[in-house]
């Protein structure tokens, strides 16, 4: 508690409540945000933390409650009246404007002026000083932003927040879609912020990331806040059981068996090839096991399982299917039909149709199946659907809500039940647990653990390397669209992963 | 659609049911309410307006409009815009007539229009699907080359159909209710049963709500929204017949003005632009609503000048209601 003769907090929170129709979304939240530190804040999907940051950004009024800024009260609630109160959020979710330049998108809205037109050299000058602030210098001021990586977006809106020297910036996920070094690097940033004296709340679904960048973590559950303690006394384990609110089943148990060594191979892919992205991998697949992918954000693992879902029209290769060889599928239909199913990356953009019910999306992939001479059966799609859904744990009584209206966790676990009821021999998984909360995330592994166990063969993406090589019964590590190596058994440590990734970028720098 | 995304808490009351609900149901029937409160108004004011002369007239003279209302309900439906079906309309009214002044067989003359706009659909969904110009542009594109193409035809005179068999299909009638009307109603019911029941209908509104999740589920996303602009062009020859018919000849540009209507009529029933969202009884009420209007201004004797600014009131307050009723729902669905 600050003593009389501390500066003021940067953010104090009291009693802040607001309810939706039937949720009561904060229910008397009290936060304090110090000047100059980051403060993790942690919990579930649903404990109410984005409530509390569209609060803190103007985005939405509470029911009740006050929020002072640096000791000033702040109660008229618009974007704009707490942007300029010195708060900024920089979300999961990129909000660039993909046509215009770099320049154009960090001085969006605020660029320097002078009789209503705009100062371009300026302009020019002040983005390569905040550019060498973030050290983001590589990125040219001309660049378009929507061809530049998602990284180096999301540094595009750490700039535009330092434009304006805001004081109070808020990181919602902001490593959720970044590779190892990219994550380091961003921490880095998150660090310089910090003794430039600006504050800032970090809100991460990596605790590990989190008890590592923030001096104080909160935790929230259920629109209370049920802890605030220094970072250095917790431990990975305490914040998830303060998150859930009782011991949950571990992560990582009911361990998957590994198949024995002369279970059949399921699929063999050659020479795969796909111009600029994937060059020439191989990989073999047996029937029952876990293939973990690992790799930094453009080794082209996400354009690998895009290659062998059908999905990338110039990809080419040879490829084995049970032992007999087949045509390259040059759609996804056609690698459907031959048994290999996709659960894309983005749920939102690739994966469900966000308007339409649950029911709808699972049977997407396999409409014909509810109809009969071509008419749809609804109530032979809900039975479907619901048949798919439950084991992966997702409440078929749910099935009815927009997908859009569903937590992360609940999303994906649609987009991996869609293809159930099809039965795919292989399923690709890429970055299944983005982004979803923790509970959610066990339970995601408790599914691909027993789909395994009873006989799909599974290759899963992440960015995550604790979870390939905890969930991978073998990892194949990629680099520049190349594979490195592929590591089974006790070798098949993180330590190892990022070993190999980081040697190969060295000897290219 | 409707959405029942959970129970309410038992305190909620009146009031909660309707922050929760209302949006939805404005949203859903609101039109069905205009509709219905419009139809009294005038039956109010002229009892004719429910004489079965009146309605059979009224079907008769939006059977053409209507039923390229369906084929738009579809390339909508998909995110998509046909902004050629007015000329497309022309030159298939033009062929039929044409092959009738000709002494063609009124069947030929029929089949061969609909062919010609069925040809115009493919190259449509192929500009749009195939070759990915924006939907807008591609359309007001070919457009413009089915009018000069009409024109040239044409030497932009009539053509003028001698055979009384010719005028059958639009004049004629059972019982006072007319052919054409009978073609727009079960058309209407055999495009809305397609979009709703079938697994192509599926399709559809799974592509326009996310192409790139459809197409990874194995849905063939191209095709199915090339093949909304060939339904479309299917329904621009059936139009073009009946008119052709009905009028007994045809010449370019008969309607350039029917675009308007047709979109204001699917728009106005609730079909979201922005694809996914819609249904086809949403075009048949807002083919009732713009019909009744229409008619309302000639029963009750209203300066005609203000019909203009009555559809445009009334397509701009559907979009106004259909934004706003959104974000209430959106405000709702949070929770």
């Amino acid at each position: 508690m600050p003593a009389g003769g501390t500066p003021p907090a940067a953010l104090t929170v009291t009693g802040m409540s607001k309810s939706f129709p039937g949720v009561h979304a904060l229910a008397g939240v009290d936060f304090t945000l110090a000047a100059g530190e980051v403060h993790g804040l942690v919990g579930q999907n649903g404990a109410g933390k984005s409530t509390l940051v569209k609060i803190i950004t103007g985005a939405q009024a509470p029911d009740e409650g006050t929020l002072l800024v640096h000791g000033r009260p702040l109660d008229h609630w618009s974007p704009r009246a707490h942007m300029d109160a010195g708060i900024a959020a920089i979300y999961q979710e990129l909000n660039t404007v993909p046509a215009r330049t770099a320049m154009d998108n960090v001085f969006l809205g605020q660029y320097p002026r002078v009789a209503g037109f705009v100062r371009r050299g300026e302009m020019r000058r002040r983005f390569r000083e905040l550019a060498a602030l973030v050290g983001a210098e590589e990125i040219s001021p001309d660049a378009v932003a929507g061809l530049l990586s998602i990284a180096n977006q999301q540094l595009l809106e750490i700039m535009r927040a330092l434009v304006a020297e805001r004081t109070i910036l808020i990181m919602d996920e902001p490593t959720a879609s970044l590779g190892p070094s990219e994550r380091e690097r961003l921490k880095e940033i998150v660090r310089t912020l910090r003794e430039r004296g600006v504050s800032v709340i970090y809100i991460s679904h990596d605790l590990d990331e989190v008890l590592e960048i923030a001096q104080t973590v909160t935790v929230m559950r259920d629109g209370r806040v049920v802890e605030t303690r220094p970072a250095a006394g917790y431990r990975a384990a305490d914040l998830v059981h303060a998150m859930l609110g009782e011991v949950p089943d571990a992560a990582h148990a009911g361990a998957h068996v590994p198949p024995s060594a002369d279970a059949p191979e399921v699929l063999r892919a050659t020479g795969v090839t796909l111009p600029g992205a994937v060059h020439g991998i191989d990989l073999t697949l047996r029937r029952g096991e876990i293939l973990g992918v690992a790799g930094l954000v453009g080794a082209g693992r996400t354009e690998l399982l895009r290659c062998l879902a059908g999905a990338e029209k110039g990809a080419r290769g040879e490829l084995m299917i049970e032992g007999m060889p087949r045509r390259w599928p040059r759609s996804v239909a056609a690698a459907v039909r031959m048994g290999i199913a996709l659960a894309p990356e983005d749920r939102k953009g690739q994966g469900l149709v966000l308007i339409q019910n649950g029911s709808v999306n699972v049977t997407l992939p396999d409409i014909a199946a509810a109809s009969t001479a071509g008419i749809v059966s609804s109530r032979r799609r809900r039975e479907l659907a619901g048949a798919a859904v439950t084991p992966v744990g997702f409440d078929p009584a749910r099935l009815s809500a927009p997908a859009g209206t569903l937590s992360g966790g609940n999303q994906q676990k649609l987009v991996i039940g869609k293809w159930l009821h099809r039965r795919p021999r292989v399923l690709l998984l890429d970055e299944p647990t983005r982004g979803i909360d923790v509970g959610a995330k066990a339970e995601i592994y408790a599914v691909m653990r027993r789909l395994a166990d009873e006989g799909m063969s599974v290759i899963v993406v992440s960015s995550d390397l604790d979870e390939v090589v905890d969930l991978a019964d073998r990892v194949l590590v990629m680099h520049a669209g190349r594979k490195l190596a592929e590591l089974s058994g006790a070798e098949a440590t993180v330590k190892r992963v990022l070993d190999l990734v980081f040697k190969v970028e060295e000897v290219a720098a | 659609m409707t959405a029942e995304t959970g129970r309410l808490a038992g305190g909620a009351g009146v009031r909660g049911f309707l922050v929760q609900h209302g949006p939805g149901i404005l949203r859903t029937y609101g039109i069905v309410f205009a509709l219905v409160v419009l139809v009294i108004g005038v039956t109010a004011n002229n009892p004719t307006f429910l004489t079965s002369t009146n309605i059979y007239n009224m079907l008769s003279q939006w059977a053409p409009a209507g039923i390229m209302a369906i084929g738009m309900t579809y390339v909508i439906l998909t995110g998509g815009f046909d902004l050629s079906i007015a000329a497309g309309y022309s030159l298939c009214a033009v062929t039929a007539a044409g092959l009738g002044q000709g002494g063609a067989s009124p069947a030929m003359c029929f089949l061969a229009a609909i062919g010609v706009g069925l040809v115009l659909g493919i190259v449509n969904g192929g500009l749009v699907s195939l070759i990915g110009i924006n939907p807008f542009i591609a359309t007001v594109g070919s457009g413009f080359i089915m009018s000069g193409v009409t024109l040239l035809i044409t030497d932009n005179k009539a053509y003028i159909v001698d055979d009384p068999s010719f005028a059958t299909l639009g004049g004629g009638d059972i019982g006072g209710f007319p052919y054409a009307g009978m073609l727009l109603i079960g058309l209407m019911v055999i495009g809305g049963f397609i979009l709703a029941r079938s697994v192509y209908g599926q399709w559809i509104y799974a592509v326009g709500g996310n192409r790139e999740a459809s197409r990874l589920s194995g849905i063939r996303s191209q095709l199915t929204e090339a093949s909304t602009y060939v339904v479309s062009g299917l329904c621009m020859g059936i139009a073009g017949i009946i008119t052709a018919s009905q009028l007994s000849s045809a010449q370019a540009d008969i309607d350039p003005d029917i675009v308007f209507d047709v979109i204001t009529i699917v728009v106005v029933g609730g079909t979201s632009l922005a694809g996914g969202i819609g249904s086809m009884w949403r075009s048949a009420i807002g083919l009732g609503l713009i019909a009744t209007i229409t008619n309302a201004f000639s029963l009750l004797d209203l300066n005609p000048f203000y019909q203009d600014l009555a559809k445009g009131f009334i397509i701009v307050g559907a979009l106004a209601l259909d934004v706003w009723s959104r974000r209430l729902a959106r405000r709702a669905a949070i929770a």
